[in-house]
């Protein structure tokens, strides 16, 4: 599971996934999401369930307003992503599940609670894309900003 | 300019296109030129949810009324669609096969899935819904749905 506490989760990138609960491709992009976090990038990234940012919860808001997110939507509401924006977070990359989804029409999801095999390999593509990005992310949110800074004059 | 009638039911806002006429199933047509173009309801596309494939029958095809003329996948269901006319198809939107999300985004405009030849536009027409019968129609079904979404 991933830790919240303060100290683990410095200069992690927070991985911030649909809640839709009850819907296939929210089931996805949370798979996804704990893929990530738990399998595939435990030491670079940490987990901030949508709900607590939507409770307003300040450990969640602190995480995601001090470091990269990178944010899994599962409709075109797109209710991560705009979560993560309203709390002062910083989308490094916002990820469609459908997107992922047309570029792999043979891992068809289906099932909500129990997610079928084509939903579990297009959650496992999708933590490797997002674990591509989380590479990529190599400077800290504090030197971007700096270098942005430095960039604009 | 097309105008629309509007409902709100729950926190959804339901448009209805009134230089269009459609099916039961929500499938409008619309006279332009010689051709009749074909698309879905707004009311259609906000129940079926995001669209991620959109296939149409091809260039060439020859339909009757209700005929099959497109399936749906969406992030909720895959569905078939009936054609509102007879005749032939003689162009099928390029959107749909790169980007059918503008079915949701824009469902009486950019969203048009094919234009038919018509056989007779005068008889399919009078086989179809004026705008205010299919408003009512999809007051009721709108209704429905949010009382079974409520059980």
């Amino acid at each position: 599971m991933s830790d919240l506490s303060k100290e683990n989760n410095q200069n992690r990138v927070v991985i911030v996934p649909c809640s839709g609960i009850g819907k296939t491709y929210g089931s996805v992009s949370r798979e996804a999401a704990y893929e990530v976090v738990e399998n595939v990038r435990p030491t670079r990234t940490q987990l901030v369930p949508l709900s607590l940012l939507v409770l307003g919860d300040d450990n969640s808001r602190e995480s995601v307003a001090q470091n990269q997110a990178v944010t899994i939507d599962g409709c075109k509401l797109a209710c991560a992503t705009k979560m993560v924006e309203e709390s002062g977070g910083t989308v490094v990359k916002d990820f469609a599940v459908l997107d992922v989804y047309r570029n792999h029409r043979d891992l068809k999801p289906k099932g909500i609670a129990e997610l079928n095999e084509g939903g579990i390999k297009l959650a496992s593509v999708l933590a490797d894309e997002i674990a591509q990005v989380v590479d990529s992310l190599e400077i800290s949110k504090e030197d971007q900003l700096e270098l942005r800074g430095g960039s604009n004059g | 300019m097309t105008e629309f009638l509007e409902t709100t039911i729950d926190k959804f806002i339901f448009r209805v296109a009134k230089d269009c006429l459609y099916n039961g199933e929500g499938v409008w047509a619309k006279l332009d030129g010689d051709l009749v173009k074909i698309g879905l309801s707004d009311f259609v596309q906000q129940r079926s949810g995001d669209v991620a494939f959109a296939e149409i029958k091809p260039e060439g095809t020859e339909l009757k009324y209700d005929d099959e003329v497109a399936v749906i996948e969406t992030i909720k269901v895959d569905i078939a669609f009936s054609s509102p006319v007879s005749g032939t198809v003689v162009q099928v939107n390029p959107a749909m096969e790169e980007a059918p999300e503008v079915i949701n985004e824009d469902p009486y405009g950019a969203g048009w899935i094919a234009a038919l030849q018509p056989d007779d536009w005068e008889v399919d027409k009078a086989r179809l819904q004026d705008p205010d019968k299919y408003f009512a129609q999809i007051k009721i079904e709108a209704q429905e749905e949010l009382e079974k979404g409520n059980e």
